[in-house]
């Protein structure tokens, strides 16, 4: 038993900020809980799910199709009366936006939070979108825990807030926070509470009894500002929002999230904890404005700190502007000032070289041998390593057959592509042949447009890529959008049997869910061909057939759908299983030689071979290869060889 | 003649439409393939020096050099090249019903009687898939017979020759188009002088070509009026017609040769050679008689191989009639000078090496008889 659900009351355990958003879940006695895998935001469902069957507990967890789909699955519990969460990262919540917008207004009956992680610096995603900005656009509370206690204790609490006011709240996490480690001091976990049961007979505008609608807008509207300005009111006197320092500060920094531990560290680098003041804020939207005021009452500089766009900036801004003629004129030092940037992800570092510079010290820095090993060890002493996929990924088999197909072909076509592992392929690892990389599903959409360029001259085959829980995820409408307006493009589905950048989570295609049930498969190609696609599946490790067939495609007018299915290399069924055990005869390998010139290690460079550069030929790297045997179809000299692994 | 890499083969070539799909640079290493009538380079490659540049009949030819090497007298700029003997040949007694030829069977005939006689074991040849020809490499009779009739369309031949050159002792004939012919001179020079390479070539055959089309095109222009696969021959008859007919096993379809051209690559726009100069044997149409072929002869080997061919009985042969000689040359020389003068506008022919590279070298002062007064030498 993990200690997510057996932690008693009082205890102390390391989690992972998810995890204790996922305990704090648990404290609100959650039932329903519905997401779309995506980093930094999939442990928290990825815990819940592992813990559902526990006992005689009562937990729904599904990894929906899309974010739009988990929003409108955990609003049904709300609805029949469940405390209940939705939970993705934030571009998902772009996709269950609309929905979002029509809830917000309804309003909710059971308890209803929605977590959204936002990936400042995008470590793992191809943008840094702000979560904030939604909480002021729908009109819903924002609560940011700054720490891995309050990542639980702020979640409990999200559910009560939103059993008061009836309406969703929003929860913000930062992958710094969701995926770093802390102590976390356990509550209690309630017992199963009632029984779903949607009530839906009442008068039509009776909140817990008639049917659940955003119209009439203009009263349900006002409603709906009415509870936002109850938890302005209950913001104000928040546990959440936390001041430290001297009475009356030199310097004010207001800050949130994860960049209160950030604005601490560097307060405390620099040594000006008796001079600067922090003021950490848990609420943020709507920020309670008398706490705010009375402590920009005591200090006429305020520096703010926060990753991204300025939102919480521009809030208090407009604040003392408001307020302007009790307060005084304030100096402020944030990223409009450009004290701090408006993009990637903030450090201690960054935080500490605006305070030094506002408070005109001399910026901090590390010690100079210290400096000087550390530049020298990570030039010379590190390996230099590209980002690329792993050995024996499928991947690079597809984007090989894609890239010298669509070369062979030679009228120019491209690959137009979306969110996955597959997204590398615009780098070299995947020969470069991804030109255009936006949303999940959004390839196909594009292509969908591209293909219809004929009419303008147009030549080029169009080709898009998706994954196999992206097909499902996003790219069937576009899919159909191409199909019914007869345009020409041919949509390759990279089917790994998983949503595997984010971790194996099931999805619609695989015959267990989330929780380990057995779940109805529902099967691509016969998707596209009910659709009215033309078909074909291949296994992309078979290179020269799968390759065969996509030219075959090209060159036909309408739609087409090319399903190259074969598991990850990371997948629990294939993981540390070589298939073949690969060697290299040296004595036939051409090398550098005109002939080759080392298309194994050169243009393939699967990290499984390596350049030997005593022998100037290629070899197996036996510890990196996984098996695959996709090299030897692609030396010219046929000097790699693959025999059977026993 | 430099020698360069892949990059600036695609620079100067491929991008520049030049390229023929000859399949000379095929089949040397895995960069560079042949499809649907072109070739494309699948990744780039670092070397500064490749066959692929060096075999390629369209960068920096230095007429003169091929020809001193393969035919080994110099270039003179004569419409059909330097010749030992022209014919008028068909198949002879020993070939009568045993294909069904473009024109005479000349080329099968002399391919038959050139293994049967043991002066070669296989033939790189072409065959007909559909509309789409493909190489083939026959080493029987039956097999050589099944690649009869003219194709009007690139294929990458000369990619087996390649495969043929590893080994010792290979008796390989090569046929082919005049560009083809060209490059397989450049690869029997051995210009990057390697020590694996073994000239494979025991004889070699071009067939007179004035044009021939690009594969896209020619689908496009074609696939909405006969089904593709069906397509059993395509012949250009000769002047006064004007069309290309297209032959299916229910269907003749004629299509003005004026829509044809334009399905021409630039690459044949700038090529001199209409006869193949640089082989040992050259086959063409024989004016004003489908029946019969006209046979250029080049060298001692040849010669030799059609002495035998005709005392066996493979091949029959007359004497061309004055007239018929005079207009092929007439031909011949009016492509030539064509080709001279677009390769000069195009800045491709004795291009100052600063200002980029040539497609053609030859003799400046051959450029000004060529090109000076008209007619005065192109006849």
């Amino acid at each position: 038993m993990s200690p997510l659900s057996s932690g008693k009351k009082g205890s102390r355990h390391l989690f992972m900020g998810n995890e204790a958003i996922a305990r704090g879940a648990l404290e609100a006695g959650v039932r329903v809980v519905a997401g779309y895998p995506g980093t930094p935001a999939s442990e928290i469902i990825e815990n819940l799910a592992k813990i559902a069957k526990e006992g005689s507990r009562k937990l729904y967890v599904e990894w929906s199709v899309n974010e739009k789909v988990a929003l409108e699955v955990a609003s049904a519990a709300s609805f029949a009366g469940l405390p209940t969460m939705a939970v993705m990262k934030q571009p998902g919540l772009n996709v269950a936006a609309d929905y979002l917008l029509h809830l917000s207004g309804s309003g909710v009956r059971g308890p209803m939070v929605l977590v959204s992680a936002d990936d400042p610096g995008a470590l793992s995603s191809v943008n840094e979108g702000e979560t904030r900005y939604y909480a002021k656009l729908m009109e819903i509370p924002l609560l940011e825990p700054g720490d891995f206690q309050e990542a639980k204790d702020m979640t409990t609490w999200a559910f009560k807030l939103s059993d008061t006011i009836k309406n969703v709240v929003l929860l913000r996490t930062v992958t710094r926070l969701s995926h770093a480690s802390g102590t976390v001091v356990l509550g209690e976990i309630p017992e199963n509470g009632s029984n779903a049961f949607f009530k839906h007979d009442g008068f039509i505008l009776d909140p817990n009894e008639g049917a659940i609608l955003s119209p009439p807008v203009e009263y349900k509207h006002t409603e709906q500002q009415r509870k936002l300005k109850i938890a302005e009111a209950l913001f104000e006197d928040s546990p959440f929002n936390t001041y430290t320092g001297p009475e009356k500060p030199e310097l004010l920094i207001i800050t949130s999230s994860i960049c209160s531990l950030y604005s601490k560290e560097a307060v405390s680098i620099l040594g000006v904890r008796d001079r600067v003041g922090i003021l950490k804020l848990g609420t943020t939207w709507p920020l309670p404005p008398k706490r705010l005021l009375k402590h920009l009452s005591s200090c006429d500089h305020i520096f703010i700190v926060e990753e991204v766009l300025p939102f919480l900036e521009d809030e208090v801004k407009i604040l003392a502007a408001e307020h302007g003629k009790t307060l005084g004129a304030k100096f402020f030092y944030g990223k409009k000032e450009g004290y701090l940037p408006m993009v990637g992800e903030m450090n201690p570092d960054k935080v500490a070289a605006a305070l030094s510079r506002i408070l005109a010290m001399p910026q901090p820095g590390m010690d100079d041998v210290y400096k000087k090993r550390a530049t020298e060890i990570s030039f010379a002493g590190s390996p230099h390593r590209e980002a690329t996929f792993c050995p024996g990924c499928p991947h690079r088999a597809s984007f090989w057959t894609l890239n010298t197909a669509l070369s062979m072909d030679n009228r120019n076509g491209f690959v137009c592509g979306d969110i996955g592992c597959y997204s590398m392929a615009v780098l070299p690892a995947g020969f470069s042949t991804l030109k255009t990389l936006h949303a999940m599903g959004s390839g196909t959409g594009v292509a969908s447009g591209f293909g219809k360029l004929g009419g303008f001259g147009m030549s080029q085959p169009v080709l898009s890529v998706c994954g196999d829980s992206t097909f499902f995820h996003s790219a069937i409408p576009p899919l159909v959008n191409a199909i019914h307006h007869h345009s020409n493009m041919t949509l390759v589905v990279l089917d790994n049997s998983g949503t595997a950048m984010t971790g194996f989570q099931p999805h619609p295609g695989l015959e267990k869910d989330a929780m380990g049930n057995v779940a109805e498969k529902i099967d691509i190609p016969e998707v596209c061909r009910a659709l009215g696609a033309e078909v074909r599946v291949c296994d992309p490790f078979d290179v020269s057939e799968s390759r065969q067939v996509l030219l075959d495609l090209m060159d036909r007018d309408g739609v087409k759908v090319l399903v190259l299915k074969q598991s990850c290399a990371l997948s629990p069924e294939k993981k540390s299983l070589k298939k073949y055990t690969m060697s290299v005869d040296q004595s036939l390998c051409a090398g550098e030689n005109c002939g080759c010139n080392r298309l194994c290690t050169r243009i393939f460079a699967c990290p499984g071979l390596i350049w030997d550069k005593e022998n100037n030929r290629s070899r197996i790297d036996e510890v990196v290869c996984a098996g695959c045997g996709v090299c030897s179809s692609i030396c010219p000299k046929g000097a790699i060889m693959k025999k059977e692994a026993v | 003649m430099r020698i360069l890499g892949s990059s600036e083969l695609c620079e100067d070539v491929q991008k520049k439409d030049l390229c023929v799909d000859c399949g000379a640079c095929a089949g040397l290493c895995p960069y560079f393939v042949s499809h649907k009538g072109k070739i494309a380079r699948l990744f780039p490659c670092t070397l500064p020096q490749g066959r692929c540049h060096a075999f390629c009949p369209k960068t920096e030819i230095d007429l003169n050099h091929v020809s001193e090497t393969i035919v080994g007298k110099s270039y003179d700029g004569s419409p059909l090249g330097h010749m030992r003997a022209i014919w008028k040949t068909r198949a002879g007694r020993l070939m009568q019903g045993k294909g069904a030829f473009q024109n005479g069977g000349t080329a099968s005939s002399l391919l038959v009687a050139a293994m049967a006689s043991g002066l070669i074991d296989a033939a790189a040849l072409t065959r007909r898939k559909g509309l789409i020809p493909e190489p083939f490499l026959a080493t029987s009779t039956d097999q050589i017979l099944s690649c009869a009739g003219s194709k009007y369309m690139a294929s990458p031949t000369l990619a087996s020759v390649h495969e043929y050159s590893r080994e010792k002792g290979q008796k390989l004939a090569v046929v082919g188009t005049p560009c083809q012919m060209t490059a397989l001179g450049l690869i029997r020079m051995n210009p990057l002088g390697r020590e694996d390479f073994h000239d494979p070539v025991a004889l070699s055959m071009g067939l007179f070509c004035t044009w021939a089309l690009d594969t896209r095109r020619l689908i496009r222009l074609i696939e909405n009026r006969v089904n593709l696969q069906d397509i059993q021959s395509m012949d250009v008859p000769p002047p006064p017609s004007q069309v290309m007919t297209i032959r299916t096993c229910d269907q003749n379809l004629a299509i003005p040769l004026d829509e044809i051209r334009t399905a021409i690559p630039a690459g044949c726009s700038i090529c001199p050679d209409m006869t193949a100069e640089f082989t040992d044997l050259s086959v063409g149409a024989l004016e004003g008689d489908p029946s019969w072929n006209t046979l250029i002869v080049r060298t001692e080997k040849g010669e030799s191989l059609v002495e035998e061919a005709v005392r066996q009985g493979y091949l029959e042969r007359d004497a061309m009639r004055p007239e018929h000689l005079e207009h092929l040359r007439k031909g011949a020389s009016a492509k030539k000078k064509r080709a001279f003068i677009m390769a000069r506008d195009k800045h491709l022919l004795n291009t100052d090496p600063a200002k980029g590279p040539s497609a053609l070298i030859i003799k400046e002062d051959l450029v000004k008889k060529l090109l000076g007064e008209e007619g005065s030498c192109l006849h």
